[in-house]
């Protein structure tokens, strides 16, 4: 799947507010691949955005390079592609039991009667609950993850071919969210799944994904494979990102780089670089020249930062005092 | 000189059954203990015993013990009644509640929120000067004292939770009782808080408790951390002791299965099942069911013992000098 230049506008009163700006993303056959920023940054818009779900204000969504936008193919791409939610207390109605909930999509999306009970007990012991003991149950009198189980069946039961995770595990205790995690890793080797992390959680995002794209306000600043993104990044608010990070171990990062302020509002978006107030490492036209994505490493390392782009910069600061760019970049990973 | 806290045998039961179990710990003048374990597990509920805010129909024994400066006897926490604790609530021990988002008042100004707290605790202060210590303690959580005149919902997450912090500090307490302050907020905020919190202990000389389920934030804030499991306390000592060398089968699968950046990638193994039913806990170590390593002998209850200097820990096996390695779990077996 890709998207070219997807903008999502909200309108607030009389206010407009641009939730997604120019968003090209790529997702590959069989990837893993990481949606990471803060909340409000426009992560879950990007996910519903991809499954149509989301009217846009430009840009379209391509599915195997052909868009989808008429009603046969949306209907298409969403049984290709389904979506998990945070919640799993919330995204299961209360009077249904598990085997009903589970069918559902079938119902759905057409599929005849016969062949319903095969699929759903295929789906749940996929996700490793076992068909007997859980069908006739209902949410109340499952626990937390056993409950986001069956919603990534129900997700499943259409055998689609991605399956967007919208922070699968951020409502789980940690226990849990390893059991959770492990069984999503193996529903992409056993289907051949691809996945989408949408998450806060950089540390996650480094150990399961393979590609990372990091959000700001509407905006991808930074994208490439997971180990570059996290253990080299090369935009300031990556850098920050990855070093607010608590870290279970001694040697605990005392000095840390802290990013000061609270993300912007969305309805404000500021001039030229929209991380600038924040950013420490500010120069210059970054309150002047929006920077673009540009090449910053190798496997396709891409930030919009325009210590990266002397170019762009240059051309709007005739003074032309751009500083080097700092090459070691991480603020962890080097020390 | 004594502790400035001192909680012994601390039993709390809900119709005979119980929740928190034999816990006990001490807490030096500017020290910060971090409670860890997953939901469930009776940190909230210690917390709340600790205040004697125990909602109906559970009941609390044991000894809690403060010593705050000048004092010279202690006040005993345990034996006071409803009305006795009146004067020490807030004046000495004060609690940030879970959820910044819910706890303030939503039709009332943060400084009248404030102003009700101060006039509530302390008898005979003055309108100017309870307006001028509502400036001050806005200052010291980082917040415009302007901030004071606005309405819960126009503030943010992390403002909120700053007016929270506010709050617990409005009396001056020694010690304050923190439960999952970062829990609902973004890594930068959540970066910021803990700073908070960090700078009040240094710069005021607070005792800080931290709960958290998150051992990252645990790690990078606390001095000494609890380790606790269906109530009870499983291990216990200096973070770095803990962290480098958890001696609970307990604490070192729930490190191993945390992705540390820089570290192992790839999915760490999970930890079966679920916390156990307080209702109806599992004989003996109340760990065992889920233990890779349980024998027979776990059918027996563990103490709470030495195996280090200052480093406790609740299993038969303890001290570990290795742990022998865990196959990863498969969906369907065990998972």
């Amino acid at each position: 799947m890709e998207t070219r230049e997807v903008s999502v506008t909200f309108r607030q009163r009389r206010r407009k507010v641009k939730a997604l700006d120019s968003v090209s993303l790529e997702w590959r056959r069989g990837e893993v691949l990481g949606v990471v920023g803060e909340s409000g940054c426009g992560k879950s818009t990007l996910a519903r955005a991809l499954l149509g779900l989301q009217e846009m204000s430009g840009g379209e969504v391509l599915l195997n390079g052909s868009p989808a936008t008429g009603r046969r193919e949306l209907s298409d791409l969403r049984k290709r592609v389904q979506m998990i939610f945070q919640d799993p207390y919330q995204t299961l109605n209360p009077r249904q039991k598990v085997g009903a909930i589970v069918a559902e999509p079938l119902v759905v999306q057409g599929f005849g009667r016969s062949g319903h009970e095969e699929k759903v007990q295929r789906a749940l012991s996929d996700v490793g609950l076992d068909p007997d003991t859980y069908l006739d149950r209902y949410p109340h009198q499952l626990s937390g993850g056993q409950r986001q189980r069956v919603a990534i069946a129900a997700a499943l039961v259409l055998e689609p071919e991605g399956l967007i995770c919208d922070e699968p595990v951020s409502m789980l205790d940690a226990s849990v969210r390893s059991q959770i995690l492990t069984v999503l890793m193996n529903l992409k080797e056993k289907r051949g799944l691809s996945l989408i992390f949408i998450t806060h959680d950089l540390s996650l995002a480094w150990s399961l994904c393979d590609r990372i794209a990091v959000m700001y306000l509407g905006r991808i600043v930074e994208s490439g494979t997971a180990v570059d993104v996290i253990e080299k990044p090369t935009h300031p608010y990556t850098e920050a990102l990855v070093a607010a990070v608590p870290v279970p171990a001694v040697g605990k990062g005392s000095a840390r780089a802290l990013l000061e302020g609270e993300l912007p509002d969305a309805t404000d978006v500021p001039k030229g670089c929209r991380f600038h107030p924040r950013c420490p490492k500010r120069f210059e036209p970054c309150d002047a020249v929006d920077p673009s994505l540009v090449e910053v490493g190798p496997h396709d390392q891409l930030a919009a930062c325009l210590l990266y782009d002397p170019a762009a910069a240059e051309a709007s600061a005739p003074t032309g005092s751009v500083p080097a760019a700092d090459s070691s970049g991480s603020t962890r990973g080097a020390a | 000189m004594k502790n400035l806290l001192e909680v012994e045998d601390l039993r709390v039961e809900y119709r005979g059954r119980p929740i928190v179990d034999g816990v006990g710990f001490s807490l030096a003048r500017g020290e910060s203990l971090g409670l860890a374990g997953e939901s469930g597990c009776g940190k909230t509920t210690t917390a709340l015993a600790l205040m004697k805010l125990l909602p109906d129909g559970l009941s609390q024994q044991g000894s809690i013990e403060l010593r705050p400066e000048g004092a010279e006897e202690p006040i005993r926490i345990g034996k006071r009644t409803e009305v006795g604790m009146q004067v020490v609530r807030w004046r000495h021990i004060s609690l940030v509640f879970q959820g910044a988002m819910n706890s303030l008042d939503p039709v009332k100004k943060v400084e009248f929120q404030i102003d009700e707290v101060i006039c509530l605790h302390e008898k005979g202060v003055s309108g100017k000067q309870v307006k001028e210590r509502i400036a001050d303690l806005l200052t010291t959580v980082g917040l415009t004292p302007k901030l004071g005149s606005r309405y819960p919902h126009q503030l943010s997450g992390g403002q909120r939770q700053r007016v929270m912090i506010a709050l617990a500090l409005a009396c001056r307490p020694s010690v304050v009782i923190a439960d999952e302050p970062t829990t609902a907020l973004d890594v930068v905020m959540q970066a910021q808080v803990l700073e908070l919190l960090e700078r009040l202990r240094r710069d005021l000389g607070l005792a800080l408790i931290l709960i958290s389920h998150d051992l990252g934030v645990l790690a990078e804030t606390c001095d000494r951390i609890a380790v606790m499991y269906a109530g009870r306390i499983v291990e216990t000592g200096s973070v770095d002791s803990v962290f480098s060398n958890p001696q609970h089968p307990y604490t070192k699968r729930l490190l191993a299965s945390l992705p540390v950046i820089g570290g192992e990638r790839g999915l760490a193994p999970a930890i079966p099942g679920g916390p156990p039913d307080p209702g109806n806990p599992p004989e003996g170590c109340s760990f065992h069911p889920r233990c890779p390593y349980s024998t027979e002998r776990c059918l027996e209850d563990p103490a709470l013992r030495e195996v280090a200097p200052g480093h406790q820990a609740a299993c038969h096996f303890s001290p570990w000098s290795s742990w022998p390695k865990v196959e990863p779990l498969k969906v369907g077996e065990g998972l």
